[in-house]
Formats: C-alpha cells, sequence, structure tokens
C-alpha cells in the first residue's frame, strides 16, 4: 500500500541540485565522524595488532609503563629459569632483559619534535620479535652504537633513516636497518644494544622490563600467576597484548571530539535536511492531493515523504564514506600516556565505521524528515490540490 | 432510495469559514443521479460546483446534510475509509491534470491499482488496457511534459477508468484544453458512458461540452436550481 | 537602500525556512568559531599569562624524561638576569584507583621556600605557606583541585610511586589559587625526595624553573643556559614556560591538521546549507522576477536583491553563531584542564572578525548562481514558469 521507491527516487533526481547540496551536507558531517572513527580504530587496530600471544611482559610492581618501571637485572637473574619459559634451538631461555627511554626526534608531521621510544635488547630480544622482518640494511651488532629502527619511524623521521646518526646517551649511533613488524606498535620502535645504551644513561643494574615467552598458552597464564604471586619478585607480569591494549586510552579525546563536532553539524545538516523537505512536501501538494484523491492514505503519504528523506540521507552518508576513504591507509602519530611516546599507526576506516555512518547520516534523515511528512499526511486533500 | 440511484444528496451544505469570512458554497442541495446517467453542471465561477463534486468524490466533508454514494454515507465515513472507498468507487479527473510529473503514462495508470490487491502483472495489464483505451497505447513510456495538453488529460482519464470505478466525476475537463483536444476527450468520456455504462458527472463552462451529457443541471450561488432552470443572467 | 523593505520581505516570505537555515547556520558557525577560537588560542594567538612571560623550563635537551644533575641549580643562578632558580620533579605515581581520569593530576616535587617566590600569581595564606616550607613532608594543593578531591588543610594524601621506588605519604598544608590560571597541580616539598633517594642517583632534577628579572631578558637568558651545557653530560634546552607547555600539544595527535580540518567540513557544510535555501527561494521566485523585470527592474537589481536577502541570512545566522559559540566557550573554560589555552578560550576580535567574513562570504558566494540565473532568465519564460 506504499508508493513505489522510483518515485522517491526519482523525485529526488528532479531535485538534483537541493539533492546534491543537502546530500553533501549530511555527507561531510558523516565525514567529520568517521574520520575520528578512523583515528581511534587505526590506533586501536594497531594496538590490538601488537603483542605476541605467548608473551608476557614483566615490570617493577606498581609500574603502569616500561618507561617509569624500575626493574633490577638481579630480579631478572632470579626469574629467567622459571619453569614455562620458551628455549631456543641452543637451550637458552627465551628471555629478555630490556631497557626502555625515550629521545625527541624532529618528524615530518611535528617539526618541533616528538618522543620517540627507544629500547636496548640483547640478541634474545632480537629472536623474541622473530616475526619482524628486515627491510632494509641488517640488525645492529651487539657491541656497537648502532640502531635498527621500525619502519613507521624511518618514515616519519628523517633524523632516523639508514645510514643517518642519532644523538643521544654520550654519543652517535649509527643507523643500520629498518624493520618491519605485523605488531604495528612495534614499528614505531629504536632497538639498539642493551648494554650500550644502559651504560650510557647509568642503568646497568636498574632497568625497565623483562619480556619472556611461554612455552604454550596454560604455561603463559602459570607464568603471570607465579610471578605475580612471588613476593620476594615484587613484580608485575601481565600479557604483553593486554600491555598494549590498555593503551588505546590516547584515542579517547579524539572519539570525544569527533562525536561532539559531529553532533552539532549533525543539527545544522538535520535543520538543512528538514528545509529540503519542507521545499519537497510545498511543492508536490497537489501531487500529495492528487495521491490522496486516488485512495492514498495518509499513512502512505507520511510514510513516502520519510522515505524520501531517508534515501536522500543514505545518499549523504554513502557521499560521507566516500568522501572520508582517502584518509584510510594514512598514517599518523599519537601521544601515549602509557608510554609518554609517540604511536605511530595508519587511519582505518573499517565495515562498521561505514555501518556507523550510514546509520548516523539515517538518523539525520529521519529526524528532519519526520515533520515535513507529517505535514504532508496532515494536508486536507483540497487545500493540498489548491497550494502548489 | 432505488437502487438505480447512485449519488443522492439531501440539504447538502457546505460552509467555509476562514478568518472573518463566512462563505456559504453550498446551500441545501438535493440531488439524485442514476446510473449510467451522464450529467453536466454548469454555473458560474464561484457558485459551489467543484464543491459539489468534491463532497461527492469524498474530497471532502459537508457542513451539514447528507451525501450517500453509492449506498455509502459521506458524512460518517471515518478517514482511512474513505481513502479506501475513493480508490475504489471513484474516478477522478482535473482541469490541470495533475499527474505525476516524475512517473511515465503507464506509471501514472498503474498508481491506483497499486492499492489493490492485484500483481505487478495485473497491473500492468489493465494499465496499458486503460491507455490504450483512451488512445495512447503507443505514449505508454512517455513522461507528462512529454504529451501534449489533450494526451495529458487523456492519461488522467485513462487513470480515472483503470480501477473500473462506478462514477467518473470531472471537473471542468476541458478548461485548459484547444478545441481539437477537447473535443477528443469529451468524445472519449461520452464513450465511456455509453459503452462501458459508468456514471458521469461533469462541470463544464462550455456549452458545446455539456451538450454531450444527457442532462445538464446549473448551480447558481451555491443553490442547485430545478431542473431545466439556468441562472437568470446565463447567456 | 531603498530595497532593503523588500529584501526584508523576501527573507521573511517563508519564515519557517528562514528560520531553520538560521537556525542551521547558528549551529554550525558556533562550532567553526569555537575551532577557530582553539586554532587561534594554540597557535596563533595565545597569549602567556602576565607572570609566566617571566618563566623559563629548563629540560634536558634530548628528552623530558631524562634528569639533570643538580648542581645545574648554581650555574643557571650565576647567569645575568636570572632571579631565582628552583628545581622540580615530575613525580606521577598512582592516586587511588588510576582508571579514573579525575584522579590523574600532576603531582610535583619542588623546593618548598621558592615555590611561591617564582609563581608570583599563587595567592596564599602566610600561615599556611609557614607551614609547607616547615614540613618536609607536606603539599600544597590548587584550590580548584582540592574542591574537586574535598582535600582540606590537614588531610593525608597518598599516593603510590611508579617513576620512583617509593611511596608518599603527605600532608596537605595549604590551598592556594592563582589570580591567572588554576593549574590544578599538588606540589610537595622537595626534601621528601631527598629524604627517600639519599645517595641515589636518581636524586636529580626533571626541569628546572628559572624565574627571569624581565621578560625582555627571557630569551638572552635561555640561550646562555644552553650554551653553557651544550658540550656537558646533560645538554639542556630552555623555553618559556608557555611555549613548554605547547610542546604537550603534539600528544593530543595532530591536533593542527584534525582542527583545520574540521573547520573545512564545517564551512563547506555552511556554504551548502545556505546555497540550498538560496536556491530554493530563488527557484520558487522566478514568475516574480519576471514580473519585476516587465515593472522595469535591472538585471542587477534583481541580483542585488537576492545577493541581500542570501547575506542578511547569512549575517543573522552568524551573530547567533558568535554568540553561542562564546557560551560553547565558556562551558569549554570550565572543564578539564588539557591544555592552558582551552582554559581561557573565548573568541577574540580577530576570531569574531573571521566568522563575520566567513558569514558574508557565504551569503553572497552561495547565491550568486541562482541569483544571476534568474535575472538573465528571458522575461516571458519567467512569466510563464512552473516548478
Ligand atoms: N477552501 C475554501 N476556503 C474558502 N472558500 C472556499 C474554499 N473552497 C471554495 N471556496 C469558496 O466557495 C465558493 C465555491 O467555490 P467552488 O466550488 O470552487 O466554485 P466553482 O463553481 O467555481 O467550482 C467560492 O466562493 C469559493 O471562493
Ligand atoms: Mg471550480
Amino acid at each position: 500500500m506504499i508508493l513505489p521507491l522510483s518515485y522517491n527516487l526519482r523525485n529526488l533526481a528532479v531535485r538534483r541540485t537541493t539533492t546534491l547540496m543537502t546530500a553533501l551536507g549530511i555527507g561531510l558531517t558523516v565525514a567529520v565522524l568517521a574520520a575520528s572513527f578512523a583515528l581511534v580504530d587505526g590506533l586501536r587496530l594497531a594496538l590490538e595488532a601488537s603483542g605476541h600471544p605467548l608473551h608476557v611482559l614483566v615490570t617493577r610492581k606498581g609500574a603502569d609503563s616500561e618507561l617509569v618501571s624500575n626493574f633490577e637485572r638481579r630480579v631478572f637473574n632470579d626469574l629467567k629459569f622459571k619453569p614455562g619459559i620458551a628455549r631456543n634451538a641452543k637451550g637458552e631461555p627465551l628471555a629478555s632483559l630490556e631497557v626502555v627511554t625515550a629521545i625527541n626526534l624532529a618528524s615530518i608531521e611535528f617539526p618541533e619534535g616528538a618522543n620517540v621510544t627507544v629500547r636496548g635488547v640483547t640478541p634474545i630480544g632480537v629472536e623474541l620479535r622473530d616475526d619482524a622482518r628486515l627491510v632494509e640494511g641488517r640488525w645492529f651488532t651487539p657491541g656497537r652504537r648502532e640502531a635498527t629502527v621500525g619502519r613507521l619511524i624511518a618514515q616519519r623521521y628523517p633524523e632516523a633513516r639508514p645510514g643517518r646518526k642519532l644523538r643521544f646517551g654520550r654519543g652517535e649511533w649509527e643507523v643500520v636497518g629498518v624493520y618491519d613488524s605485523p605488531q604495528m606498535a612495534r614499528n614505531s620502535e629504536i632497538l639498539v644494544d642493551l648494554n650500550q645504551v644502559a651504560a650510557d644513561f647509568g642503568r646497568e643494574e636498574v632497568l625497565s622490563s623483562a619480556l619472556l615467552r611461554a612455552t604454550d598458552e596454560v604455561a603463559h597464564q602459570a607464568l603471570i600467576n607465579e610471578l605475580e604471586a612471588d613476593p620476594r619478585l615484587n613484580v608485575r607480569a601481565r600479557s604483553e597484548k593486554e600491555y598494549y591494549a590498555q593503551q588505546t586510552s590516547s584515542g579517547d579525546l579524539i572519539r570525544y571530539l569527533g562525536t561532539v563536532v559531529a553532533a552539532i553539524m549533525a543539527v545544522g545538516s538535520c535543520f538543512a535536511a528538514m528545509n529540503t523537505m519542507y521545499a519537497a512536501v510545498a511543492r508536490r501538494s497537489r501531487e500529495i492531493g492528487t495521491l490522496r484523491v486516488l485512495g492514498y492514505s495518509r499513512a502512505a503519504i507520511l510514510a513516502s515523504f520519510l522515505l524520501e528523506s531517508l534515501l536522500l540521507a543514505a545518499l549523504g552518508g554513502v557521499l560521507g564514506i566516500l568522501l572520508v576513504l582517502p584518509v584510510n591507509g594514512l598514517t599518523t602519530g599519537i601521544g601515549s600516556f602509557t608510554t609518554f611516546t609517540e604511536i605511530a599507526f595508519q587511519l582505518r576506516i573499517t565495515p562498521q565505521t561505514m555501518a556507523a555512518s550510514l546509520v548516523f547520516a539515517l538518523l539525520m534523515g529521519g529526524a528532519g524528515g519526520l515533520l515535513p511528512a507529517w505535514q504532508a499526511a496532515r494536508k486536507e486533500i483540497l487545500t493540498a490540490l489548491r497550494e502548489g | 432510495m432505488t437502487d438505480d440511484v447512485v449519488i443522492q444528496a439531501r440539504r447538502l451544505t457546505k460552509e467555509y469559514i476562514r478568518d472573518e469570512f463566512h462563505i456559504v458554497a453550498l446551500k441545501d442541495v438535493d440531488l439524485d443521479v442514476r446510473r449510467g446517467e451522464y450529467l453536466a453542471l454548469m454555473g458560474p465561477s464561484g457558485s459551489g460546483k467543484s464543491t459539489l463534486l468534491h463532497l461527492i468524490a469524498a474530497m471532502d466533508r459537508p457542513t451539514s446534510g447528507a451525501i450517500r454514494v453509492l449506498g455509502a454515507d459521506l458524512a460518517a465515513m471515518p478517514d482511512p475509509e474513505m481513502a479506501r472507498w475513493r480508490n475504489r468507487h471513484i474516478g477522478f479527473v482535473f482541469q490541470t491534470f495533475n499527474l505525476i510529473p516524475v512517473l511515465t503514462a503507464l506509471e501514472n495508470v498503474e498508481l491506483p491499482l497499486k492499492l489493490t490487491h492485484l500483481k505487478k502483472g495485473e497491473r500492468m495489464e489493465h494499465a496499458v488496457t486503460a491507455l490504450k483505451l483512451v488512445g495512447l497505447g503507443d505514449r505508454l513510456h512517455h513522461y507528462p511534459r512529454q504529451l501534449s495538453g489533450g494526451q495529458e488529460q487523456r492519461v488522467a482519464i485513462a487513470r480515472a477508468i483503470v480501477t473500473d470505478p462506478d462514477i467518473i466525476l470531472c471537473d471542468e475537463p476541458t478548461g485548459n484544453l484547444d478545441a481539437r483536444s477537447a473535443n477528443e476527450v469529451l468524445e472519449l468520456l461520452r464513450q465511456l458512458n455509453r459503452d462501458y455504462g459508468k456514471t458521469i458527472v461533469m462541470v463544464t463552462h462550455d456549452p458545446h461540452a455539456a451538450r454531450f451529457a444527457s442532462h445538464i443541471r446549473y448551480i447558481d450561488k451555491g443553490e442547485l436550481l430545478p431542473e431545466g432552470r439556468k441562472p437568470e443572467d446565463w447567456s | 537602500m531603498k530595497y532593503l523593505p523588500l529584501v526584508w520581505k523576501n527573507a521573511w516570505r517563508n519564515r519557517r525556512r528562514t528560520l531553520l537555515t538560521i537556525s542551521s547556520l547558528a549551529v554550525s558557525l558556533c562550532l567553526l568559531g569555537v575551532m577557530m577560537a582553539l586554532y587561534y588560542a594554540l597557535f596563533i594567538g595565545g597569549q602567556p599569562t602576565k607572570s609566566q612571560t617571566r618563566r623559563v623550563v629548563v629540560r634536558h635537551k634530548v628528552s623530558l624524561t631524562f634528569p639533570m644533575p643538580l648542581h645545574y641549580r648554581e650555574k643557571i643562578a650565576q647567569v645575568p638576569g636570572v632571579e631565582e632558580v628552583m628545581v622540580m620533579q615530575w613525580f606521577g605515581g598512582v592516586y587511588k584507583d588510576s582508571r579514573d581520569q579525575r584522579n590523574f593530576f600532576a603531582r610535583m616535587a619542588a623546593e618548598a621556600d621558592k615555590l611561591f617566590r617564582i609563581y608570583q600569581d599563587y595567592r596564599i595564606s602566610d600561615a599556611e605557606k609557614e607551614a609547607f616550607i616547615r614540613d618536609p613532608a607536606g603539599c600544597v594543593v590548587n584550590r580548584v583541585l582540592a574542591e574537586r578531591h574535598g582535600f582540606r588543610v590537614g588531610d593525608r594524601i597518598l599516593i603510590k610511586g611508579d617513576i620512583f621506588p617509593f611511596d608518599l605519604d603527605l600532608t596537605v598544608r595549604g590551598i592556594y589559587s592563582s589570580d591567572e590560571l588554576d593549574d590544578e597541580t599538588l606540589w610537595f616539598n622537595w626534601k621528601y625526595l631527598e629524604n627517600m633517594l639519599r645517595n641515589s642517583p636518581r636524586l636529580a632534577a626533571g626541569t628546572f624553573l628559572v624565574l627571569v628579572r624581565s621578560e625582555e631578558e627571557v630569551p638572552a637568558v635561555c640561550r646562555a643556559i644552553d650554551a653553557m651545557f651544550a658540550n656537558s653530560e646533560a645538554p639542556t634546552k630552555s623555553e618559556g614556560e608557555f611555549t613548554f607547555g605547547m610542546s604537550f600539544l603534539s600528544f593530543l595527535g595532530n591536533v593542527k591538521v584534525i582542527l583545520m580540518s574540521i573547520c573545512f567540513a564545517v564551512t563547506f557544510t555552511v556554504l551548502l546549507i545556505t546555497a540550498n535555501t538560496m536556491a530554493m527561494s530563488v527557484r520558487e521566485r522566478v514568475r516574480e522576477v519576471g514580473i519585476l523585470r516587465t515593472l522595469g527592474f535591472q538585471k542587477t537589481a534583481v541580483v542585488g536583491l537576492i545577493l541581500g536577502e542570501s547575506a542578511l541570512i547569512a549575517i543573522a545566522g552568524g551573530a547567533i553563531g558568535v554568540l553561542l559559540a562564546q557560551g560553547l566557550c565558556f562551558v569549554i573554560r570550565q572543564g578539564p584542564l588539557i591544555v592552558q589555552q582551552t582554559k581561557t578560550l573565548a573568541i577574540e576580535p580577530p576570531v569574531l572578525a573571521a566568522l563575520m567574513v566567513v558569514s558574508l562570504l557565504v551569503g553572497v558566494l552561495s547565491s550568486v548562481a541562482p541569483a544571476v540565473s534568474a535575472a538573465r532568465q528571458n522575461i516571458v519564460d519567467a512569466l510563464r514558469f512552473t516548478d
């Protein structure tokens, strides 16, 4: 009992300028929301993809992050032979003592400089990062002042490209290679030799953390429980995945800003849609009357105009998604409140974001179309026929 | 009331009250129209002809009086039912055609059928038949703006008859047409009345058009004059 | 100007549409105003507060997280133009449940006797100040922070250490407020760190806060300090406190690009909204334009009438938008301290001017096309036009 969809589609096509302008307004609103989601999702996906499922990160008890953790070598020596830790071909436990610090580098995006994580590791530490693939150069040589940097570091910081020298600690460090890890957050780190960097910063005995690989999932949990429970060690042990996951809160402010801005813009777009639909109702007044004469009910008229508004909004939603798609894959950085350094990540438009954008657009269309559709349905036949 | 009387108005009155204006558009109209009749309503502009037609078509409600069409008491009919009733029993033809500009001729004619239980194929069949009947079998996919006025009005007539209504109401159907197109439309209406037995009430200004009808009644200042009487200053 | 009544009448002809357009513009321009105000405050016109202009922050050149030796303090004090040097250290730590954002506030160690000499905008009673200086485990708390958490003088505050291997057990000795900016900070006595880190290499300065004799001498002092330590174990970077605050901005993501994108999107939306309204209202009036032209109106007059109408609507929207934006700025000022600039956010005159220019441009640009095409139309066609 409702009017055909093609009727609405053609009416939208006839008023194509108005349709496009209104839809584009809705589209821009949707784009703002989708872009902020793309930032937040990109960060979240990068962090979710980080951390090895069998890895356990050990820090000093009370330390939320590696940067603020003081982890003693003595403690490391106490725990590296705990049962449940996997071993490499040579029979050494896959336990890596690491030191983490931050340096300030000028990036393309932030010429004033951003903090970057520098991580000192031993050869075992490199072995634990076996999913990282060298894309350029080589790994640093233990005992030398050399650095191998993550892909995003090389991409974003001109000073940290292979062949260049970084200045921190007690001298210069030559960048000798670039690695790419499927664990996105790792690509924002600079890896150097543990003993060299620890000596530079006077941290030979007090380092930052230990990274352990468990033999299997059961051992993983058991290891965490055991380390946490040992009062002598006084450490905090958690799965590496969990450590990264907690850092997503950096995106909260952007999510908040994006949502508030989009909500305010939505009010404007909603009014604009209302204007367009009122004009449609006014212009088609005689048509409405005629349809009623033909036997269409008020409900059918209401449904038809509401549908038209929803179609208009859906078009806007699609336009908005198209507008925002080019940002997909762009790389940007945000500060992590856990590591106090920058995490670089790629913006991601997820299917969920697209769906949410479309729903958001439809909400605008529904809110903007309801009153005009109601007005159309309420018209008396004769009044309708005389107008227009 | 015999079965034969399809439209019956008794003391039918319609008043318009708008701001300070109080207009009596129709006053105590008594009217009987029999099945198969072709009635022409004439009268000066503003005399209430359209108002009467609108009341018969259940497009509006009377201020007082009774109006029964095809046995239904229109004054008492609830709103949603009125819509269904109009769709089933009434075909309405406007002076200004009122086709939907974004729909083709065929789609315009199909429109009232969408409210019935007919399937898509059947609807198309009926619509094509109606358009062929009005002589537009070759213009099915034309949009209103691609048609002449006469053709537009014939599409409107096809739309009015496609549901096979008992009564066709025409409000100055030739008012916007040139003489030739007007004749085509009038021929068509006569054919519908003669060959298909449709009851037609046609409002017109044009004495030539009125001659196509079987009776002529005059309305003056909201009053329906007795059979055979014309308004005093009628030419 | 004799056309003004006609322009006015035209604008009011479809009241609902005009009102909807103006509301829509007002809401969007309010948003644009706030975004521009933020951009202006952060990147163009943000001004240090009066007492801030004389304060310089000295930090490790490589990273804020690297400490500097305490003996730098004496060397810095020797630099001409330096009135006072204070050692500061960010303690970090965890207060109650760290998942609650409200529990995340600055906790800094500083030399108690110097704190109020360097922060000349701080207001505190002499008795409270003396009590703070005397108590090696004492702290002072900003009024806004104290109100939020219900801290009173004499209360104990426990903070678990994370960067530092010990916990703080502090007693509130005073509540201070500021003439300029409530910084929502907890300051505790430097002696606490000294006592806990006796003989440890960890006892070092996070930053030095320097009070310079006059604003004019600040650049020279910064240069002198950095030059002095350029070749030492810990090279420094000195900058005005305001500039130093800005360096945290990149932490929030690429704020510049984000703000600019939003401004762009909003401006374009506003343009679309107005253009749409004007297109609709001109379209409904083609026949009238024909009549006007029949009566002898020039094409330019017709264009002027339409542009005028659109400009009128846009400026009305802009004016209401500015008022709304002022309101929104007020709300933001009450919000949490993210960067210093949000605490003083307002629509400054340059932003106001920019907003009005945007409104006017939007008004004109949005209606040029429909106005010109309406005026150009052949009179006879216009008179016969049906929509
Ligand atoms: N909706 C209305 N409101 C007020 N007056 C109306 C309305 N419809 C018709 N009229 C008045 O009623 C009278 C009859 O109108 P109408 O039936 O349209 O005359 P016509 O015979 O020309 O078709 C006229 O005076 C007209 O002005
Ligand atoms: Mg009439």
